[in-house]
């Protein structure tokens, strides 16, 4: 195990690889283009398809009326609960700060079960039984003890994103180089010292696995949360164009969820970036961009 | 920047030495009679492992490190030199036996010594400046002073000019040299090195020789050593330590009275010849293994 990770060390690192810039052709621009090029075929095959068989609105409307929606959502009045503003506030702050908390507390409570034998003995037993427990089910309890407010969708949002949190940096704390620690350990460096210049850098590259993933969490713990009682937000709006059977309108909010979804992971990733540039990239899907 | 350096590299002595080294910084007091530095008293180590069970990787050794001398220890790939190294250290507790650093357990905090690993054990989200500079951060050195010292032990190792490049930047061989730097940045009186130069090639591996030998003449370090080659030994030690193959013992300790300082000539001495005859022909008879000599 520990040669592999000599073996790595000694490697060179591949070089920078410049795409060899090809002359103008058609087939260049498909190529670089292809995501959005698909995503026009696609909007262009659903909105003829779906008039073509008439499929009615309240089944699946055609994309031209979901933009509609999403326009007529942005319009004035901005203050009014059924336009977006309000409601992407709402679900935004939710999930914003089930983000940070559940993320801090997710790391601490990594760092102190691997640092700590006591809390692991103690903790691990809660953590492994609370784990297995689908926590979305407790949304309707949280919605009794906390209210309809967002208390209630940060809790849930909180406790969905602690476990990839703990879990993670657990797993990047206790597979740090055994090399690095004794580094420290030669110039007889303080636990302290030791944790904070090489075990919990060494441990980046987990966390920051766990906080993607939390990214996504955060966001399904406001819109549960908001679905099983709330006053505002998006989770909320989506019910109720459901509920007046304007499906354009609910599918119009599902979009917005989508563009924070990635909004969100996307200032992980660029925040990875800056702190990871000396991790290797293999593992992420979109390397190249 | 100038001034700082010039200030570090006041005094240059006799030999030109670029690198301000404080001697004897941790010396035991005034006693007549200066205690060995490193004392090992029939040690043996016992490794526990999952698949394998126990494995026995050192059995009884014993030998003493005087204040200021020059130790290579020589054996085959396996024998558990590293072992030794670590347990020096420090970082890797014994099984059975005594060992003492400066009349006071390895791992006590007043033993704060250089040590060069057989990897490079670099940071990768730390430049080759800050990865030198990594003992004075852990050991609360006064950041300007060390930052002088570690430009100059970047020039004596030829990587002034790769200071801010991170270590997946270099080669192995200048991530080893980047190690050295950091094992000598706190200046400490105790060096214990793991074939720091295994992934040179000769002619750095002849420089760094001779540049060890001086920074340790003009310091007064104690140097304990492990390499591969025997030449290596010969030319850098006082005193060669030969172990066999595992369970590691010491078979033989060669003495070597080669005059100081040893140039590259001095490798074409009959008495320097002699000497890597010898230990060559202990693991001719001696070793199941044959040791990879160069
Ligand atoms: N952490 C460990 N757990 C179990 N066995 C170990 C461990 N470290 C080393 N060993 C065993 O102890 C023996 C000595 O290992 P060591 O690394 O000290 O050898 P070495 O003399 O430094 O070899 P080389 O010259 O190849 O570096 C080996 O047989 C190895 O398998
Ligand atoms: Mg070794």
């Amino acid at each position: 195990m520990s040669t592999d990770v000599k073996a790595s060390a000694d490697t060179p690192p591949p070089a920078d690889t410049l795409p060899a810039r090809a002359p103008f052709s058609i087939a260049g621009l498909i190529d670089r283009h292809l995501g959005v090029l698909s995503f026009i075929i696609l909007m262009l095959a659903l909105e003829f398809g779906l008039r073509y068989f008439r499929v009615p609105d309240y089944v699946l409307p055609p994309p031209s009326q979901i933009f509609t929606a999403l326009v007529r959502g942005f319009a004035p009045p901005f203050l009014s609960p059924s336009q977006y503003y309000v409601n992407i506030a709402t679900t935004l702050t939710e999930a914003l700060l089930s983000f940070v908390l559940g993320s801090a507390f997710g790391i601490f409570a990594g760092a102190m079960v691997v640092e700590f034998k006591g809390v692991r003995r103690l903790a691990l037993p809660y953590v492994i039984g609370l784990q297995s427990v689908p926590k979305v089910a407790l949304a309707p309890l949280f919605v009794v003890w906390f209210g309809f407010g967002i208390e209630s969708k940060v809790l849930l949002g909180v406790l969905l994103t602690f476990f990839p949190l703990l879990i993670n940096t657990a797993a990047g704390l206790s597979s740090v180089e055994r090399d690095r620690i004794e580094l420290m350990a030669s110039l007889k460096a303080k636990r302290w010292t030791t944790f904070r210049m090489v075990k919990f850098p060494s441990a980046l590259p987990y966390v920051f696995a766990g906080l993607e993933m939390a990214a996504v969490y955060s966001i399904l713990g406001a819109v549960v949360g908001e679905f099983v009682g709330g006053n505002s937000g998006l989770g909320v709006l989506i019910l109720s164009r459901n509920a007046a059977l304007d499906i354009a309108g609910s599918l119009a909010a599902l979009v917005i969820l989508a563009v924070m979804g990635i909004a969100l992971q996307r200032a992980v990733a660029f925040a990875r970036g800056r702190l990871l540039f000396w991790a290797p990239v293999h593992d992420r899907l979109d390397a190249d961009s | 920047m100038n001034a700082r350096q010039a200030t570090a590299r006041t005094a240059p002595d006799a030999r030109g030495g670029a690198i301000p080294t404080h001697a004897r910084d941790n010396a035991a007091g005034p006693s007549a009679a200066v205690p060995p530095t490193i004392e090992v008293r029939g040690l043996s180590k016992t490794y526990r492992s999952k698949r394998e069970g126990t494995v026995l990787a050192l059995d009884d050794i014993s030998f003493t490190v005087e204040e200021g001398e020059f130790v290579c220890i020589v054996g085959p790939s396996g024998c558990g030199k590293s072992t030794l190294l670590k347990i020096l250290a420090g970082i890797v507790a014994h099984s059975v036996g005594t060992v003492a650093v400066r009349g006071k357990p390895p791992s006590d905090a007043q033993n704060r010594l250089g040590l060069v690993f057989q990897a490079p054990v670099l940071l990768p989200w730390r430049t080759v400046l800050q990865n030198t500079l990594l003992p004075a951060q852990v050991l609360g050195l006064d950041p300007k002073a060390a930052e002088a010292r570690a430009h100059d032990l970047l020039r004596m190792v030829g990587l002034e000019q790769f200071a801010s490049s991170y270590p997946n930047e270099l080669s192995g061989g200048m991530q080893q040299r980047c190690s050295i730097t950091r094992a000598l940045l706190h200046d400490p009186s105790i060096l214990l090195m793991d074939e720091p130069f295994g992934a040179l090639d000769a002619m750095t591996r002849d420089t760094m020789n001779l540049e060890l030998q001086r920074i340790w003449r003009e310091s007064g370090k104690t140097i304990f050593l492990i390499t591969h080659s025997i030449p290596e030994a010969v030319f850098l030690a006082d005193r060669v330590l030969v172990m066999s193959a595992r369970p590691g013992r010491i078979v033989e300790e060669i003495k070597v009275d080669l005059p100081r300082p040893r140039d590259l000539d001095t490798m074409s001495e009959p008495a320097f010849a002699e000497a890597v005859r010898h230990i060559r022909g202990l693991f001719g008879i001696g070793g199941k293994e044959r040791p990879h000599v160069d």
